[in-house]
Parts: C-alpha cells; structure tokens; sequence
C-alpha cells in the first residue's frame, strides 16, 4: 500500500531584517521526512519554537516550505495550487473563534468552501452543511447563528465541521485542544475519533498533552530545535524511548505520578 | 488548623438579560495558614468572581451575601472600601494567566519592579534608597529562580518567554510578603516543562515563607501534589471539597468522576476507545438550571435534583450531591 501522505526533505527558513543590518535567516524547520498512511493518527511533540507549528503549516498549505516536496497519494502538490490541497487537507486552529468571521452566520461560512470547491446546485450544497452539522454534533438551527452566539465547544465543532465538509483525507491540527474546558475536550476527541473511524481520515496534530496523545495517536514525532529527533510508534517510545527528551515530553503530570506512588505502596 | 481565610455560603447575584442570576450559589471555602487549595471548575464556573470577591475588587452592582467572609480576624463585608483596600495591598496579591499582557509593554521591567518595593522597607537617602531599590529587585528575580537579573531587567515584556514573564509576575507579586496568593489560571496553555517550573516555585514560595496559595485551575492534570486540599466547583455551586488525595482516589461526587475520567485518571483506559464525559455543554448565565446546576448533564440525576442538595460531611471531605457515588449516612 502506497502512503497517503509522503514529506520529502521539507524545510522552512524565514528571514527577517533587522534595522539596517543584512537581512538574517532563520531555521524553523530543518529538512525532515516522514509519511503518513490513510487513517493513521501522527502527533507532534516539542517544546514552545521548536518547529511544531511550522510542519502543520507546511503541510497544510498555510505556508510554502523553503525545499522539498510533499506527495498526496503519490501526486506531488503544488505549492501554489491552494484548490487540490484545500479539498484534501485541513487544518484547525487553537483559537476557534478568530479563525471564524464574525460577520457571516455558520451556514454561510460552511457554504463558502463548497461554492468555491464543487459544482452542486444551492440546494444540494445546503442540505450538506445541514449533514455536516449534525456529524459534528451542532443542529441544523446553528446554520443561522452568529459565531459569538456559540460556547467555545460548538465554535470548535464549527471548525471541524469546517474542516471536513469536503471530505478531506487529511486534517491537520495545532494545539487545538489547549484551551478547551474538559468536558468539551473529551467531546472533541471523541467526535475526531468517529469521524476518523467513519471517513479514514489522516489526523496529523501538534499537542502538549502526554494523555491526549498517548490515547489517539498511532506514532509521535519529537521535535528539538527545528530537528525531527525521534519518530516511532507511539508503543515504541513510551516502552523504549532512545532519547531524554521523548521521555520527558511523554511523561505524565506530577500529581499523577504522585498517586500512583501512594497507591504502589498500600 | 486555623484557618486565616473563612467563606460561608458566599452568593453573587448579578443582573442579566434573564434577570438576577446568582453567579456564586453558596459557596463555601477554607483556606488554612502555609496551605495551597486548589479550586477547580471549567469556564463560567465563577473561579474568578471569586478571586475578585476575596480581593476585593467588587462591582457595586453585584449583590455579595454571605453567612461568613472573613480573613485572619477581619470581617470583609464590614469593611469601608478604604480599609478593604488596605488589608487587600497589605496581605494579598494575584497572578493571571498570560502575564504578558497586563505588564506595562513599554517600560522596562526592572523599572516595573522597583516600583513595587515597599516604600517601607527602604531606608536612608534618595539615592540610596533608589540604589536599594535595584539590589532589592535583584534578589526578588532570584527569589523566583531567575539567575540572570539584569538581564531581565533590562529587558520589554515581550523579549521574554512565557514562563519567564510569569515568574517575573510572581516576583512582583510576592514584594511585599503577602500571606495570600491566588493564582488564576496562571499555567493554563503552558507547555508542561515551564508549567512544572511554576509549580515548583509556588510550592517553594508557600513552604518557606508560610503563604497561602490558592490555585485555580480548569483541569485536574495540572493540580500540583503540594496542594493540601481542593474544591470543585461547577456553574458557582461547591461540588465537592476536601483533602486532596482523598478526593482524586475516592470522589463521592458524580462532577469529580466525571472529571477524573476525562482527564485520563482512569488507568484502565485503552487508546483510542471514546473517553467519558458529560453530554452537552455548560448552560451560559440566562439558562442556568434549577437545584443542582450538574443536573442536565449528570448521569446519576433524578427528581430530587431540582432541589439544590445541602453539603454532606465525612470526616475532612464535603460534597453536595443527592445521590453520592458511595453511599454515606446522612444526618442533618
Ligand atoms: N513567520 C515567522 N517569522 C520568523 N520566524 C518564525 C516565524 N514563524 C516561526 N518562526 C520561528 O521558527 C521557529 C519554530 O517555530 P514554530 O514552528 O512556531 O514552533 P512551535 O510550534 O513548536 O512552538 C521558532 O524559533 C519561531 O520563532
Ligand atoms: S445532586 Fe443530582 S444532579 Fe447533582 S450531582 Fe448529585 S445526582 Fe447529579
Ligand atoms: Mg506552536
């Protein structure tokens, strides 16, 4: 079975001026390989800068890497062809409320992506951001609600249902469960797991979180510095991690770690 | 134990679109010299009101009731504004999530925190005064493990990472020796390295100086195992409140369960089975529902539930539910 997703040697350098010195460059990304296979679930871990969020954007076509190349079903993507990529990977943000537009009700924002992606009447299109909702838990009424008008849970669940109204293969997440309350939270991850399960989508997420990653994701990725350090089965490097920092980032919180001593010594 | 800070069946009553909603229903809370508790409850659940109730920084508008407010042998609600004010900046202060944005993003930080020395623990003439002023600030930024002082000093606000403006925040906060901390949310959206740093610190703080520290947090990973005893509470009603180990291992209330299981304390959880929660989403202030606000969402409610359950005691650990997960004898 070929791989759905193949990165080849991306890599992301930024320069910036600095008054009126040469302009300097710096490295977000070294060049990194990996490759995804269709419904598998990739976590990314790292500390704060260390390139997280620069893999996401990469792969997700927010930016455009300084080298290598990214295949799709074995088709390279073109950088600048945002249609393919748009239909096939999504991403989903932290902050669920300032990726959405304050001025267009739910319904008209879902709608944007199938006007500019599919050829199907108003009808049709309509009556799919009705399914949409529903997959993601919100009601057909929310198609006319205002995104203040919505808990941060249900303006995250507008962004998922964003991000897969046209059947991606790929979603692509950073950090979108850090600011969640955790009843919502569970509820989120809950909803990915089903719709991972219904649809085979490819769930590629930077995170903090060792539970949350520990419980969905099939490999971990650890980043250092803009290197890829560590890339292995998430079984493979809780057991026999070969590398400090994988242990720490894995590691649990310390109250955890605290009551699991009480309870070993009664 | 004594306790310095006493909340009995605190209420907040604000005006709404859908009329006086009580944002704290009776809530009641005790906070023992040296001790660190930590308050936990999801967004809306009042947490902050009532960081801002204990501080002091009150909208006229709200109607405050109480049986008790009281800190060490002062009776809060007695108090005129001016002298609540005073016990306030004499014996509290407070931390928030992002630091970054309430330091002053123009001034340099060593300005900012020379500023809070205490004018009365400075001695002598302007120019020495102002010089002990530096050495001072100096060695708060050491106090909170900064090692390189001046550097931090010199530097805006935004030159620093997150955990460092957070512990510089801490510095200020600790100048002037206060016996109370309430920290609000302080690592919410760190990564756990800086978070642990944190914690660490104020564990440290409370240890050597006797301060009490109340930590509020919205989730049960991030309480530290330094903290003596925790509350939850849910929609501005007390769910359950006690020791702290005794309420991570043996919960009597539904809402802790509930908590713990989605915070993955459930060792027995297989990867990628759906995680317990609660259905349905936190009812905003118009549509707060009546007697135990878990109802809705509570897997063990019935009838009874409309009537707001009164606090239940076992030993050190209370909890108001109607339908405990272990069953207890009550006798009121
Ligand atoms: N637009 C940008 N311009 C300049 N530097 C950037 C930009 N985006 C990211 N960086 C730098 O690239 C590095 C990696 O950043 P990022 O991918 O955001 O890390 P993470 O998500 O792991 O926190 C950091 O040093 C960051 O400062
Ligand atoms: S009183 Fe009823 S609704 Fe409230 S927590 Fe107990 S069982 Fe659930
Ligand atoms: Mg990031």
């Amino acid at each position: 079975m070929t791989d759905l997703l193949e990165v080849r040697n991306i890599s992301k350098y930024y320069s910036y001026k600095n008054g009126w010195l040469t302009p300097q460059r710096v490295c977000a990304l070294e060049p990194i390989s990996f490759s995804v296979k269709r419904g598998e679930t990739i976590a990314i871990m790292g500390e704060t800068g260390s390139g997280k969020s620069t893999i996401a954007k990469l792969i997700s076509g927010a930016e455009v890497p300084s080298s290598g190349e990214i295949f799709l079903n074995g088709e390279l993507l073109d950088p600048n062809n945002h249609q393919q990529r748009c239909r096939e990977i999504r991403m989903i943000f932290q902050d669920s409320l300032r990726s959405l537009n304050p001025q267009l009700t739910i319904g008209k924002q879902l709608l944007e992506s199938l006007l500019f992606n599919t050829k199907w009447s108003a009808a049709e299109q309509q009556e799919h951001v009705y399914v949409t909702l529903q997959k993601v838990g919100l009601l057909p009424d929310h198609f006319d609600f205002y995104p203040h008008m919505l808990s941060s849970g249900q303006q995250q669940r507008v962004c998922i249902a964003r991000a897969i109204i046209l059947e991606p293969q790929i979603i692509v997440a950073d950090e979108a469960f850090a600011a969640l309350d955790p009843s919502i939270r569970a509820q989120i991850i809950n909803l990915i797991l089903d719709l991972q399960e219904d649809m085979g989508i490819s769930f590629i997420f930077a995170s903090h979180s060792p539970e949350i990653v520990k419980h969905v994701a099939d490999k971990i990725l650890i980043m250092h510095r803009g290197k890829m350090i560590e890339f292995d089965s998430t079984q493979a490097l809780l057991t026999n991690p070969k590398q400090q920092l994988t242990k720490m980032l894995l590691q649990s919180e310390q109250l955890n770690k605290a009551l699991k001593h009480t309870t070993t010594q009664e | 134990m004594s306790n310095i800070l006493d909340i009995r069946n605190l209420t907040i009553e604000l005006e709404t679109s859908a009329g006086t909603v009580k944002v704290l229903d009776k809530l009641s809370l005790q906070l023992a010299e040296g001790e660190i508790h930590t308050l936990v409850g999801e967004s809306g659940s009042g947490k902050s009101l009532l960081a801002k109730a204990i501080m002091g920084f009150i909208n006229p508008r709200w109607k405050i009731t109480a049986d008790r407010l009281w800190w060490r042998h002062y009776d809060l609600l007695a108090l005129n504004p001016v002298q609540r004010r005073m016990i306030t900046g004499r014996d509290m202060a407070m931390i928030f999530q992002n630091p970054g944005s309430y330091l002053d993003p123009n001034t340099k930080l060593g300005n900012q925190l020379r500023e809070t020395i205490p004018q009365s623990e400075l001695k002598g003439i302007y120019l020495r005064r102002k010089a002990n002023r530096t050495v001072r600030a100096e060695r708060l930024l050491h106090r909170v493990g900064i090692k390189d002082a001046e550097k931090v000093m010199n530097s805006y606000p935004h030159q620093l990472s997150e955990g460092v403006a957070q512990k510089v925040s801490i510095a200020m906060a600790i100048a002037h020796n206060p016996k109370l901390l309430i920290a609000d949310e302080p690592t919410t959206a760190m990564e756990p390295n800086t978070r642990n740093q944190i914690y660490r610190l104020l564990a440290k703080l409370s240890a050597s100086q006797g301060m009490s520290i109340l930590m509020i947090t919205q989730d049960l990973t991030s309480v530290i195992p330094e903290s003596q005893r925790m509350s939850l509470v849910y929609c501005g009603q007390l769910m359950e409140t006690g020791p702290t180990e005794k309420i991570m291992t043996e919960p009597f209330h539904p809402y802790t369960d509930a908590m713990l299981q989605m915070s993955f304390f459930n060792k027995e959880l297989v990867p990628k089975t759906r995680l317990p929660t609660l259905t349905g989403a936190i009812p905003t202030l118009q549509h707060m529902p009546i007697g135990c606000r878990l109802g809705p969402r509570c897997p063990k409610s019935r009838r009874a539930c409309i009537h707001q359950p009164r606090l239940s005691k076992v030993k050190q650990h209370q909890f108001a539910c109607h339908f405990p997960l272990i069953e207890v004898e009550t006798h009121d």
